[in-house]
């Protein structure tokens, strides 16, 4: 299908990118732990604490951390004037979208779950139990953020203020995704845990919401 | 001159029609006593944001697909009166809230649902402000408007999901719970006025945006020359 | 009568907000209908 050719062809552009700039990875990272860092010494939480607070503290700094790593994505393609060149180069503009968010989708998971070893550390929790669980909540949390934070960086790249303009935009609709997320990751770190079928299905059902939503608009946000 | 006092006088008249139903016709509560009467305020000003903001996805949409500019014009003034109207909901609910819960907020699901709208709606009129060029401006925040209006559903059942795992303050003997007639009567005219009240703002909002479009184009011919 | 200072404050904010919310739409309307007559001067005299 051409459709998944020229995407995966794109995604290989934007992996490429990445691992020979080395840029978004490693500072996206530092981030993160330095929030979660500031986080454990701010509350300087109990266990019990660190079982109620814990993950809602995790997806906020997550959330902070795609903010300022999904700016570069278009801004990118605008300041080297290669957005026109990407347009012309497919013939449907959702490959371009969808190589972009499974890129963004992967590096947020990367960072998160590097992250994680230090969350569990910091906040005295037990993950290895619940691994495999972990990763796919934080997979379809990944995608939730992934998804309109793409369609939105292509947004704010024509705006005025874009550092500040994205997680305005971004950060409120993510709602359903912080409260779903941080949820089923607490329910994955209680003392007896269980599967989250609900927080998941909340997020599955936004990730199609919003998959859909950037197929059916995502060419007339290429639009200059 | 005289469009605007016509107006005004408008406003006047919906303000005391809707106080006297609120406050001389509808009987007083039972249990909740004079602070029900909120109520009468709070609940239509919730239904015409709903309204509003239903206009506004609609107007986004067709600009989207049609590209009018008056599509653009009524998606701005629908979300900016929307707003006016949530904010008034943001308002009155925790005046109401403070004597009878003894709490000023809660993140149950219509609270955080009216709250999350409330800064969904000042996102989009901010990224107007930082959209200069008209046809960019009118594209992206249609786009954003779509996005945002597909995100109210989301909202509301991850909260409320949320809401059986922790427990929530009762909301004590809502408005739907046997009516008295006179307060059904009262609640549907209120309601009306509201409606009435609606199409006027829109209306004025609507007219200020079709008047600075054509002021940005003079404005464009002056410096041209 | 208990709560009524409440009632009262519930009204008078959401009516101000009602109220300030149309006069900045006459505001900015005046404020667009004197741009407007300016720019019009001005394209009338350079012409």
């Amino acid at each position: 299908m051409t459709l998944l050719s020229n995407a995966s062809a794109l995604l290989g552009k934007e992996l490429r990118t990445e691992f020979r700039s080395r840029e978004l990875l490693p500072t996206t990272v530092v981030f993160i732990f330095i929030v979660i860092a500031l986080f454990s010494i701010t509350f300087h939480p109990t266990t019990s604490e660190s079982q109620r607070l814990g993950p809602g503290l995790l997806w906020v700094a997550f959330l902070f951390a795609a903010s300022l790593m999904l700016q570069p994505c278009f801004l990118r393609e605008q300041n080297n004037d290669t957005l026109s060149a990407l347009r012309l180069s497919v013939k449907d503009p959702f490959a371009i979208f969808f190589a972009k968010l499974a890129a963004n989708t992967f590096f947020l998971l990367l960072t998160e779950l590097l992250m994680l070893p230090f969350f569990a550390g910091f906040f005295n929790v037990h993950i290895l139990s619940v691994f495999p669980q972990l990763v796919l909540v934080f997979f379809l949390g990944s995608l939730g953020i992934a998804i309109p934070g793409t369609a939105f960086s292509a947004i704010s790249a024509q705006a005025r203020m874009r550092e500040l303009m994205l997680p305005l935009l971004l950060l409120p609709l993510l709602t359903p995704v912080l409260i779903a997320s941080t949820e089923a990751t607490a329910a994955l770190l209680e003392p007896n845990p269980a599967l989250p079928l609900a927080g998941l299905g909340i997020l599955i059902a936004f990730d199609i919401v919003f998959l859909t939503a950037l197929w059916l608009f995502g060419e007339y946000l290429l639009e200059e | 001159m005289l469009k605007t006092i016509l107006g005004a006088a408008i406003l006047f008249v919906l303000i005391a029609f809707t106080a006297y139903l609120a406050f001389h016709y509808a009987p007083v509560e039972k249990s909740m006593g004079i602070i029900q009467k909120i109520f009468y305020l709070h609940l239509p000003s919730a239904l015409s944001s709903f309204v509003a903001f239903g206009v506004c996805f609609y107007a986004n949409l067709m600009y989207v697909f049609k590209r009018q500019p008056k599509w653009d014009w009524l998606g701005v003034s629908a979300a900016e009166v929307g707003l006016a109207f949530i904010s008034v909901v943001l308002v009155t609910g925790p005046i109401w809230a403070h004597p009878v819960w003894g709490i000023w907020w809660t993140w149950d699901a219509r609270l955080t649902l009216t709250f999350v709208l409330w800064l969904l709606y000042i996102s989009y009129l901010l990224l107007r402000s930082m959209l200069e060029e008209p046809d960019k401006r009118a594209l992206f925040s249609a786009l954003f408007g779509i996005f945002a209006f597909l995100d109210v559903p989301l909202v509301y059942f991850s909260i409320r999901w949320w809401r059986t795992q922790h427990p929530q303050p009762v909301i004590l003997g809502g408005p739907g719970s046997g009516l008295d007639p006179r307060m059904r009567v009262s609640y549907l005219l209120v309601w009306a006025a509201f409606t009435g009240l609606l199409v006027l703002l829109l209306n004025g909002r609507y007219k200020l945006e079709a008047l600075r479009a054509s002021m940005e184009e003079l404005r464009r011919e002056a410096e041209v020359q | 009568m208990k709560n009524l200072d409440s009632v009262l404050a519930a009204y008078l904010a959401g009516w101000a907000i009602f109220f300030l919310y149309y006069v900045s739409i006459a505001r900015r309307m005046n404020a667009l209908r004197e741009e407007i007559e300016r720019l019009k001067s001005s394209l009338h005299r350079s012409k």
